[in-house]
């Protein structure tokens, strides 16, 4: 191969990926990434200020899949939370999300929120785990 | 007066213009090598298209990231290999065989070493953001689906390399090796599963995987078309057999074989092909050998020196010998031509090429000159066909015998030693020529760096090793 073409081949290779870098960027930062907001989390305000039940939170979706958290409520206090989807795109993703939501879960019986820290490595999962959460605190009005 | 003359020059030297043809073979070339370039950086785009920046947030993303760019990288150098070694007729034209098994020999360590960094890079990747060390991480990732299946093939693929560096490889006879680097298909099929099912950038149905298992059924494709079902149907359609022998010298032999349709094989003076003699104590041994005579449409000839391997030997197969191929690969021929000028050294059983390439080539006369080395009168062989040609053709022939030479240029006798003979000698036009030189390796290598200190530019050298 003569010097002309590895030159051609090494410009040409540092641009690919200078591009695919701005447009997974971009695409990330579009769909929401691990802290933006997730676009279906609606935040609808109480309908019934009911201190007990079980209360489904949206689904979140990340990169990863989808995230999605119930809420077992009695007497004003989060007593459970049980995961109704977690992220599963690829078996790396399941092995993580499996790691991160007994963390979760214990952070939020403890804190009674969903202001807990993020669980390391784990970053999409927490960040959607947490806004399900919210949307399953909002829907019981707490 | 002056524009008849002109004209008669033009149509009285019709040669073929090398140089502008090598141009275009050598940007084929290039495109390839861009190719492998670009499609390695393809490979990593995949990758970053799902998160960019936000890939290397952490430092354990940013580890993790790295090493599944790694994977990727290598996995397409491994495939690039496949193909390189497919002898795809395109690739074969453009490059040459033994310049595509070169760029091929020389692609094995860095995709291995990218591959196993891949695994260890990730582990630590993953030991970080579980906060475990790499060791501790080993068990979690094993529990991963797919995995054991990834480390098998790393495994496989390390008996790969290993079986081939040179040390190793020559402890084992040529099919002890083939069987071993057969694994490497093993190898890169026991990968997939885990590209596809432990990551999301090759997630079901997205383009990216559309793309990956294109490159694999591409590599995989050109193997088998090419290596398997293009030479099985040619040597069931040529019905080639062995018609009869006939000694040339002293333990070397002419085979000649008969067939049926053998010049829809395109094959060109100067070409190998690889041959399979059916007989017990030879079908499992492959040969790549070269034609010593251009083909006609229903006999081929192919000279061989008996190196006295008995039953096993080729050279004692009895007429009407099955014989299968694969080929006619190499551009040791007219069209691997780079310059205006043509100079040949030869010796011993590296006369066959020559002998059928010069058969097959237009030449001016004085363009071409060859030099004709034996130790000994018994290896002259076809040395009369070749000055038979050379005398149709206007080349011009040099003869040299006797034994090599202790000091001085050792590839020449000693007598042409002595009275200062040198290779711009033989060939005052070196540097405006094509070097074709074949012949044993030892031998070989010698005139090889005679030629490039006299300064003829890499391209211009075409060099067959012939060790048996």
């Amino acid at each position: 191969m003569r010097a002309r073409a590895t030159v051609v081949g090494a410009v040409g290779s540092a641009a690919i990926l200078a591009i695919a870098w701005q447009v997974g960027s971009s695409i990330d930062a579009s769909n929401g990434g691990p802290s933006g907001a997730g676009a279906s989390a609606t935040a609808k305000p109480a309908a019934s200020a009911a201190s007990s039940g079980s209360f489904t939170g949206a689904s979140e979706n990340t990169r990863y899949g989808s995230v999605q958290v119930k809420i077992v409520v009695a007497g004003g206090k989060i007593t459970d939370v049980v995961p109704v989807h977690l992220t599963d795109r690829g078996g790396r993703s399941v092995q993580l999300s499996n790691r991160a939501a007994p963390i979760l879960r214990a952070e939020v019986l403890k804190s009674q929120s969903a202001k807990v820290a993020s669980v390391g490595g784990a970053t999409y999962t927490t960040d959607a785990y947490l806004l399900s959460l919210q949307s399953a605190l909002d829907q019981a009005g707490l | 007066m002056a524009i008849d003359s002109q004209r008669s020059s033009r149509l009285s030297t019709p040669g073929v213009d090398h140089p502008a043809h090598y141009r275009k073979r050598a940007r084929v070339g290039d495109a390839l090598g861009i190719a492998l370039w670009l499609t390695s950086a393809f490979a990593v785009a995949l990758f970053l298209f799902s998160g960019g920046t936000a890939r290397f947030g952490s430092v354990a993303d940013a580890v993790t990231s790295v090493g599944i760019a790694t994977g990727l990288v290598g996995t397409n150098l491994v495939l690039a290999m496949l193909l390189l070694a497919a002898r795809v007729p395109f690739i074969d034209h453009a490059i040459g065989h033994d310049r595509a098994i070169a760029v091929h020999r020389a692609l094995g360590k860095p995709a291995f070493f990218l591959l196993l960094g891949h695994g260890v890079i990730l582990l630590i990747g993953y030991g970080l953001s579980s906060g475990l060390d790499p060791i501790a991480e080993i068990g979690p990732m094993l529990a991963i689906p797919d995995m054991l299946l990834a480390i098998l093939a790393i495994a496989l693929l390390a008996v790969v390399i290993v079986s081939s560096a040179a040390l190793v490889r020559r402890r084992y006879s040529y099919e002890t090796w083939h069987l071993m680097h057969l694994l490497s298909y093993a190898a890169v099929l026991a990968s997939v599963p885990h590209q596809l099912s432990i990551g999301s950038v090759l997630s079901p149905f997205s383009f990216e995987r559309v793309y990956w298992l294109a490159l694999y059924i591409l590599a995989f494709g050109a193997i088998l078309t090419h290596r398997l079902a293009e030479p099985l149907v040619s040597s069931l359609r040529h019905r080639l057999r062995v018609e009869r022998m006939e000694p040339e010298a002293p333990g070397v032999v002419s085979i000649y074989l008969s067939g049926r349709r053998l010049r829809s094989l395109e094959s060109v003076g100067g070409q190998f092909f690889v041959w399979r003699f059916w007989t017990a104590g030879t079908w499992w041994h492959s040969h790549p050998i070269s034609l010593s005579s251009v083909a006609t449409d229903t006999q081929l000839r192919i000279t061989v020196r008996d190196l006295g391997g008995g039953s096993r030997s080729i050279s004692s197969v009895p007429a009407g010998t099955r014989v299968w191929f694969e080929g006619p690969y190499g551009i040791f021929t007219d069209a691997g031509r780079t310059a205006p000028k043509l100079a040949i050294v030869v010796a011993g059983i590296g006369i066959t090429p020559v002998r059928a390439m010069l058969e097959d080539s237009v030449l001016k006369p004085g363009e071409a000159t060859i030099l004709l080395r034996a130790s000994t009168i018994d290896d002259t062989f076809l040395w009369g066909e070749i000055e038979e040609l050379a005398r149709q053709k206007g080349v011009a022939v040099t003869t040299m015998i006797g034994p090599r030479a202790r000091t001085g240029p050792g590839w020449m006798t000693q007598a042409d030693a002595d009275r200062g003979l040198t290779l711009l000698g033989v060939f005052p036009d070196l540097l405006a020529s094509d070097l074709y030189l074949c012949g044993p390796t030892s031998w070989l290598n010698v005139v090889e760096a005679d030629a490039r200190a006299a300064g003829i530019p890499d391209h211009q050298i075409h060099a067959e090793r012939f060790d048996w």
